[in-house]
């Protein structure tokens, strides 16, 4: 799995960090950080949420 | 009197905003509408004839396209209701320059970026203990009552207006004054005039909260009155109608008030729960089409104004099946309770861990509660011109 994340379209909604906090987290600007890159498979599904819950479409997935 | 061919037909006919649903149980009328279409001819007051949309999936497509506006602020018309539109900022004031309910694209941005952090998902789990000291307060507050007692006088109104409080930074002095303005009732002059005082003294003790962030920033001194005007204001009134609406479900449902009781753990996705079947917005502020587009099969022309509905989009069996079961292990991530997009509650975040506290230490410690009377189990006027639901009064016993 590979997460990338855009912080310039980030609006620091934080459905990422509520459903895959062991992934993302945010900043003292209260924009996403990736805490983690290629977490486990354990994660995955999480990861998946994180990126259909965001309202800027600031989290791109590949498998 | 003679009816255009327009008005008679049904895809023409421009309907109101149906009153006749609750908290916990929305018009069937919704459903109705979001048979026909995923959008529906909307009156509002001025007399302009916008849309009201029904489906989740459109819902999400408007609240995250940059091509709307947040204004004109209309308001939709109501049935036989006799509201105004004094919502917040009073229009043609300097204020309005820091209403991040009003503002659009880089003004939007700028004025919204400089409280994110306040209200982030770490930001909120660091108010954790202090939330559940302010609750644990007002559980022992509420037990002194004789019984019946109003939870959301005692209980739910209280927590919100000393959340608001801690998260904004508004000193200790002007605590009570806070609640008397914001809970009771006030006029936004006098809102003004208020926050202008906090602010001359929070200029001499900044802290770690919102409002020593604002008089940090580089904000001009109407933009920070604007914005701690909205955040004064804004959630202030959801978090307590939440609690309220909350404890209403539970106690209408003792199988999830027991399932809720036997694993707390449930909270956690349960509070999406509590916020898809309980919105408090029967539609969000309008937002109005600055081009004609087509979103979803739906034209929208230049204009046009559109206020997306959250209890209709949260009930589309389309996204959550079984929409109108109320079911604290179903998956109601993604719902649009705290509305969505770049205009999305930004106290969101805050607001799950006032009320996840508020409702726990209630059902925790309270094992005997039980409902006399909540009004909000019968249809009631809106609370505010842009369609919301009211706390309404939640009268509870114990033994």
């Amino acid at each position: 799995m590979k997460i990338t994340v855009d912080r310039d379209a980030c609006i620091g909604a934080g459905q990422c960090a509520l459903v895959a906090g062991a992934v993302f987290d945010q900043d003292d600007e209260g924009l996403v950080v990736l805490l983690n890159v290629s977490p486990g498979e354990d994660m995955h599904a999480f990861v998946h949420k994180a990126a259909k819950l965001c309202p800027a479409s600031a989290i791109a997935v590949e498998d | 009197m003679e009816q255009t061919s327009a008005a008679q037909c049904p895809m023409h006919e421009v309907r109101r905003i149906p009153n006749d649903g609750t908290p916990l149980c929305p018009s069937p009328t919704f459903a109705i509408w979001r048979e026909e279409g995923a959008a529906t001819p909307l009156e509002y007051s001025d007399g302009h004839q916008g849309l009201i949309i029904n489906r989740y999936e459109l819902a999400k497509m408007i609240l995250e396209d940059k091509r709307f506006s947040q204004t004109p602020a209309r308001m939709p018309a109501h049935h036989g209701e006799e509201l105004t539109a004094q919502y917040g900022l009073s229009s043609g004031s300097d204020l309005d320059l820091g209403n991040v309910l009003g503002l659009d694209g880089e003004q939007h941005a700028r004025i919204r970026r400089t409280i994110l952090n306040r209200y982030s998902v770490r930001s909120a789990r660091g108010y954790e203990a202090d939330m559940k000291a302010i609750v644990a307060q007002q559980l022992k507050h509420l037990l002194a009552q004789p019984t019946p007692v109003d939870l959301t006088k005692h209980y739910a109104q209280p927590i919100s207006a000393a959340g608001h409080v801690r998260v904004l930074g508004i000193p200790e002095q002007f605590r009570q004054e806070y609640s008397q303005l914001f809970v009771g009732e006030s006029t936004t002059d006098e809102k003004v005039e208020f926050i202008r005082r906090v602010i001359a003294v929070k200029k001499d003790c900044l802290a770690e909260d919102v409002l020593s962030d604002l008089l940090r920033s580089d904000l001009l001194v109407p933009e920070i009155e604007g914005l701690s005007l909205s955040l004064f204001v804004s959630g202030r009134d959801s978090v307590a109608y939440m609690i309220a609406t909350c404890m209403t479900a539970l106690l209408n449902n003792p199988d999830q008030l027991k399932a809720l009781r036997d694993d707390p753990t449930l909270i956690m996705g349960g509070m999406e729960e509590f916020m898809r079947v309980g919105a408090m917005f029967l539609t969000l502020f309008p937002r109005t089409a600055t081009e004609d587009l087509e979103l979803g099969g739906v034209r929208i022309s230049a204009g046009q104004s559109v206020s997306v509905s959250p209890v209709a989009a949260n009930h589309d069996p389309a996204q959550f099946p079984d929409p109108d079961k109320f079911d604290l292990s179903r998956d109601a991530f993604g719902h649009v309770g705290f509305g969505h997009g770049i205009h999305g509650c930004v106290g969101q975040q805050v607001a799950r861990v006032e009320i996840r506290e508020g409702v726990m230490q209630l059902i925790q410690g309270i094992p005997t509660l039980y409902l006399v009377h909540a009004e909000q189990n019968e249809p009631g006027p809106f609370a505010h011109p842009v369609a919301t639901y009211e706390a309404g009064e939640v009268i509870v016993g114990w033994n």
